[in-house]
Formats: C-alpha cells, sequence, structure tokens
C-alpha cells in the first residue's frame, strides 16, 4: 500500500494533480491550521501560507499544530503551518508571507485556488475580489457565536466557493453594505469573537472538500458556485437555499470588465524583463570573471 | 518569462459554442478575446474577460482557406482594443480533441495583422489562438517590432479547473 491509496478514487492522475496543485491561505487562525494540516494529508504540493502574527495563548485552544513551547517562544503562525506541513510532505513548495496578504499579491497570483479564513467582512470583500481580478476561485470560511439571550449560543459559520463569474459573498448576502458599516463602526472596540476548536474543524472540512473536488473530482460536473451553512447546535452542514436559486446567477458585482490589473502596461514589464535579462548577463560576466581569477590565482 | 492564459469555462464554452456555428459561406468562424494583464516579476498572466465573434458579413469569400477575415473585421477589433484599452486574441477552433496547433496559413496571417493591434493599444500585449474541443494554443506579441511567443500555459478555470501547458 502506497500513502495515496486510500484516496485512489480520487482518480489516476490524482497524486500528481494534487501534489502540481498551489494553495493560497489567508489566515492561520483557528480555520485556517486545519485546513494546513488536511490539505498536507491530502497530497497538495505547494503554499503559499499568509498570516502577520505569532501564537498567542488565546490561540491555543484551537491552532492545529500550534504548542505550548511556540507559545513560549512566539512562533509566527506561518513558521508553525510550515512545520506542519512539512512533517507530512517531502519537498512541498512553501512560500510562507508573515505580513498581510496585501504584501503578498505576487505570491497569490501564482496559486490554483485561494482560501480565506480572515475574521472581517472588510478583508474578505478585498480578498474576494483579488481572486478575482486573477480568475482565480476563492473560498471563504467564517464562523460565528450569537448570543440567543437566557445563557444559551448558537455557532453558526459557512463555506462559500467564489468561482470567478458566479455568484460572489456580495450575491449570497454574506457581506453587505450595512456589515462593512457596522464593523467599521466597531473598529478597536470589537474585542475577540468567539472561537472553538471543533467548528472550525467542520467548516475547514468542507472547504477542504470543495479544494479536492476543484482539483481532482470524484463525480460529474461538481458544482461552480456552493453556499454551505453549518449549524454547530445541530451538528449539520447543510446547502445554503441560496445555493440552488444562484446556481447561474451572472455576478453583477465583479463584471469580467474588471480582470486584471487596471495600471498594467506593456511596456513598463518589457523595460523590467530586459533590465532584468541585463542584471543576469551581468551576474554570468561577474561569476565567469570570479572562475577565471580562482584558476589564474588572482 | 511565463505567459499564462485565464479564462473561465463558461466563457470558454461561449466561444466553442460560438465558433460551431454554421457560417453562410466561409468553413470555419473566427473571433475576438478581450483580455485584462497582470504580472509579478517575469510571469505575465492574460486573464480572459469577453469574447466577440466576427459578423457574418465581414468574412470575406474566400475557398482557399476556412475563414478570411476583411477589414471591417479587424476594424472593429482595433476599435475594442482602443476604446476599452484591453489585450486582443484572434480566435478560432480547429475541433478534435488534444492539443491543437496553428497551420501555415493562420501563422502567415496573424504575423501580418496582430502587430498592427500595438499600433493602436502598446500597453497590452496582443496575439492569436486555436482551439481544440478540450485544450487550445496561442501565440502572443509582447512588442510589436519583435517575434510572437509561445503561450506557455493555459487555465480553465471552473469545476474542476483544468490546467494544461504549451510543452
Amino acid at each position: 500500500m502506497s500513502r495515496f491509496d486510500r484516496q485512489g478514487f480520487l482518480g489516476v492522475d490524482s497524486e500528481s494533480k494534487l501534489r502540481a496543485a498551489t494553495l493560497g491561505l489567508v489566515g492561520l487562525g483557528g480555520g485556517g491550521s486545519h485546513i494546513v494540516q488536511q490539505t498536507g494529508h491530502l497530497g497538495i504540493g505547494g503554499y503559499v501560507v499568509v498570516d502577520p502574527d505569532h501564537i498567542t495563548e488565546s490561540n491555543t485552544n484551537r491552532l492545529i499544530g500550534g504548542t505550548l513551547a511556540d507559545l513560549e517562544a512566539a512562533t509566527t503562525k506561518v513558521a508553525i503551518a510550515e512545520r506542519l506541513i512539512r512533517a507530512l510532505q517531502e519537498q512541498p513548495r512553501i512560500i510562507p508571507v508573515r505580513d498581510t496578504w496585501h504584501n503578498a499579491t505576487g505570491e497569490l497570483k501564482r496559486c490554483d485556488i485561494i482560501v480565506g479564513a480572515v475574521d472581517s467582512f472588510k478583508e474578505r470583500e478585498q480578498l474576494e475580489r483579488f481572486a478575482r481580478r486573477h480568475l482565480i476561485p476563492y473560498i471563504d470560511i467564517g464562523m460565528d457565536v450569537h448570543d440567543l439571550g437566557d445563557k444559551t449560543y448558537l455557532i453558526g459559520g459557512q463555506v462559500i466557493l467564489s468561482m470567478p463569474g458566479k455568484a460572489c459573498l456580495r450575491c449570497c448576502g454574506l457581506i453587505t453594505d450595512d456589515r462593512l458599516a457596522l464593523e467599521a463602526n466597531k473598529y478597536g472596540a470589537a474585542g475577540s469573537r468567539p472561537q472553538v476548536v471543533w467548528s472550525n474543524g467542520a467548516l475547514a472540512s468542507a472547504a477542504v472538500g470543495l479544494i479536492a473536488q476543484l482539483l481532482t473530482p470524484w463525480f460529474k460536473e461538481p458544482p461552480e458556485f456552493v453556499y454551505l451553512d453549518y449549524d454547530g447546535n445541530r451538528g449539520t452542514v447543510i446547502p445554503n437555499d441560496r445555493m440552488e436559486l444562484l446556481r447561474n446567477k451572472v455576478c453583477q458585482h465583479h463584471p469580467s470588465e474588471e480582470t486584471g490589473d487596471p495600471l498594467f502596461d506593456m511596456r513598463e514589464f518589457n523595460r523590467f524583463i530586459a533590465d532584468s535579462a541585463l542584471r543576469n548577463v551581468k551576474l554570468s560576466w561577474k561569476r565567469l570573471w570570479a572562475v577565471i581569477a580562482k584558476i589564474l590565482g588572482l | 518569462m511565463t505567459v499564462r492564459l485565464k479564462i473561465t469555462r463558461r466563457l470558454m464554452e461561449t466561444i466553442r459554442r460560438d465558433l460551431a456555428r454554421p457560417h453562410p459561406f466561409a468553413h470555419e468562424r473566427v473571433g475576438f478575446i478581450s483580455a485584462g494583464l497582470s504580472s509579478a516579476d517575469d510571469d505575465l498572466w492574460v486573464l480572459a474577460r469577453s469574447y466577440r465573434a466576427v459578423a457574418d458579413d465581414d468574412y470575406l469569400h474566400d475557398p482557399s482557406v476556412g475563414a478570411m477575415m476583411g477589414p471591417d473585421a479587424i476594424r472593429k477589433a482595433l476599435q475594442w482594443a482602443m476604446s476599452d484599452g484591453v489585450a486582443i486574441f484572434h480566435v478560432h477552433t480547429h475541433g478534435g480533441r488534444g492539443r491543437p496547433g496553428f497551420s501555415g496559413i493562420d501563422l502567415r496571417e496573424q504575423a501580418k495583422f496582430v502587430p498592427n493591434f500595438f499600433q493602436i493599444a502598446p500597453q497590452c500585449p496582443h496575439g492569436a489562438l486555436v482551439l481544440s474541443d478540450n485544450s487550445a494554443h496561442g501565440h502572443i506579441w509582447l512588442d510589436g517590432d519583435k517575434p510572437c511567443e509561445v503561450i506557455t500555459g493555459f487555465a480553465e478555470v471552473g469545476s474542476p479547473l483544468n490546467n494544461w501547458s504549451a510543452a
């Protein structure tokens, strides 16, 4: 038996497809760390892992791979993610970015899929817009705990596959101007949102299922738009009603005319290529001269 | 340097459907794709936006080739490049399955008209694509004064994702 025999139903070439794929993971906390671990097991070969933070005590209730020793050492979340992947994969391609994703756009453009496990609606919207501009499928996961009063709570969450051209987070009603305004007004005073390991895990597992579905589908015509609701009180993950309603919707929030970088100029790109070619030539001469000098004992 | 062309499955299906329509006299149909662009280091992405078919009346009678565009077809495409500031790729299909290739006539004709787009929209690369029923191959001009290059990779974005390279 080889490592991937038990997932052979994903296709004869699934191992090479998963190995060739590059996943962008933005947010390596409760949800993102589960995805790191599961995709490491699954056999995804390439990763761009992005998070500006290091582990803190309040992360240790849910950050997969994070240990108490990491807490002592203030290990970065990207380092924990990298360690987790390297423990599960031989020679993975990992680009760790200890920064906000806004400073990792070059790396994220190279990804086949981007997963956002971020806290704010603003971040979600910006990340989705970036992914859409670059025709990259975006998977969003999020959980929340709602106070129902009388010391009872509802754990909820969602997983959305936002495919370029199809329904987006705004189409789903997840992102609204009201929510963004409310979030902006609360900025700095919101405190930490409640998060628990098992709900993060359920949502992350559903997201990893979507990743596998995009790369190595095990059934015909997998859906291009997915909106799943998690109910942590009932223990269910079911399609949101809007999933069927929006199945064939063409998104108006991200028109195709917005695709690409609006400031791109081919002439500048050609100059950059010419300059870097020149730099390489100069470097080659320097290397050659160093070899000659060494031979001649200069 | 790598050049990757990305296109949604929905747009690719629209193009294939349109190109499969019979024409009153031409043996095959042609059209144009507009695209946005993005880069990181020396990697370039051509990101397909939309498709416009060449109008029935804009074909010339030329039984020696599958389809011959008239001057109006080229003029409309040039106008599109100028007004929207987009990259323009000529597209047609050879049908069948597997990696398609350009014919000698394709290569001759595209070398004639594609560099003209740089007079109108020099801020974008331009090029030509040939499709099969499940793949594509393409040439891109990064500069109107230089020879074209082969598009190194393609991604058809849908579920499932479909990536392939020119090699």
